[in-house]
């Protein structure tokens, strides 16, 4: 017999579909442009100097920090929705969901200080 | 000689106990129009008293004798025999517990059911006569009144076979949103509140299937999707 469980509603989850969605928005918008831009190398039509000004330009940086937060804000809610699908033992769910979050974000902080020249 | 349709149907019986399985039958051909029901039936009725099933009106309207039909879940009093591909593989419906044969436990269904609260709820005084609405806010409850709770929606929800417990699952949901939409009733929030949850509402990853098997061509899908909007205008 399944076990029901009425704990009421936590008030949660619009955010999480409300950032997915966003972030899917963002990521149709910008993740085209790299692709392009390794079309063009691969064709020969950007020569490395031509493809490092252009990521070096300020509005590409800026585009490129908005799609690499896209990605990760995008990539940690759906994999955060198939570990809470999959694995029903909080004592697994929650250090698992925890460590997805701590290597992305740091993921994260390491493509950034890539993308603004800190490191 | 008339034309034998072959069906292999789910055999499961606690009280006897052994390990489920299949067995294979065999039902003439009894008419033109023949249903699923129409097969078991004869084979309760000539061939094997003791297959257990649930049927009631035989019409489409009660959603007693869902089931899983050639992998597809379904009505069986208005499936027609011609166009499955044989031999027709009969199951209880998934995820379900069995209590034997191809009848289910529906309780946690309808308990979940039950969790939305299926009535009227309103505040001010009730009017002399009744509650009036307009002709298009009654055109707006179409594709949601018309549901059955045969459940053959919510069993064919993946979302629902791995967290049934918490998600609400399509049949509840779909109920909750004919709810909120309909114009006379007053407690829009607080249904809100009840299903505002990662879990409740949000587990559904509109995978589809609910809309795919419903036997009344109903989409709770979009249902879920409205009380999405609606959560989103709410907040915005």
């Amino acid at each position: 017999m399944r076990t029901v469980k009425e704990p009421g509603a936590a008030h949660s989850g619009l955010s999480d579909w409300y950032w997915q969605r966003l972030s899917a928005v963002v990521l149709l918008l910008l993740l085209p442009l790299p692709f392009y831009l390794l079309t063009a190398v691969y064709s020969g039509n950007l020569d490395q100097q031509a493809l490092l000004d252009i990521i070096d330009h300020i509005y590409s940086r800026v585009l490129h920090t908005l799609l690499i937060l896209a990605l990760i804000v995008h990539a940690y809610m759906g994999l955060k929705v198939i570990l809470e699908d999959y694995v029903h033992r909080i004592f697994w769910r929650v250090p698992l969901i925890g460590a997805m979050l701590v290597i992305m974000t740091g993921f994260g902080v390491w493509w950034l200080a890539l993308i603004w020249a800190w490191a | 000689m008339a034309e034998m349709i072959r069906l292999s149907v789910f055999r499961y019986d606690p009280e006897k106990g052994g390990e489920p399985h299949m067995q294979s039958f065999e039902v003439p051909l009894l008419n033109a129009g023949m249903k699923l029901l129409d097969a078991l039936n004869y084979i309760k009725w000539e061939l094997d008293g003791t297959l257990t099933y649930r049927r009631s009106c035989g019409e489409g309207i009660c959603g007693s004798d869902g089931l899983n039909i050639n992998g597809v879940n379904g009505l069986a009093c208005i499936t027609p025999i011609e166009g499955l591909k044989q031999p027709i593989h009969v199951r209880p419906l998934p995820s379900m517990h069995v209590i034997r044969d191809l009848v289910v436990d529906m309780d946690h269904f309808f308990d979940q059911y039950r969790q939305i609260q299926p009535w009227l709820q309103t505040i001010t005084p009730v009017p002399e006569h009744e509650r009036l609405q307009s002709p298009e806010d009654r055109a707006r409850l179409d594709g949601s009144y018309e549901c059955i709770l045969c459940a053959c929606c919510t069993t064919s929800c993946p979302s629902w076979w791995w967290n049934g417990d918490r998600f609400l699952g399509p049949a509840a949901l779909l109920h909750a949103n004919r709810w909120i939409i309909d114009s006379r009733d007053e407690a829009t929030g607080d249904r809100l509140d009840q299903v505002e949850d990662a879990f409740r509402l949000y587990r559904c990853h509109q995978i589809m299937n609910c809309m795919e098997a419903c036997p009344k061509e109903l989409n709770p899908t979009a249902a879920i999707d409205h009380i999405k909007r609606k959560l989103l205008a709410r907040k915005s």
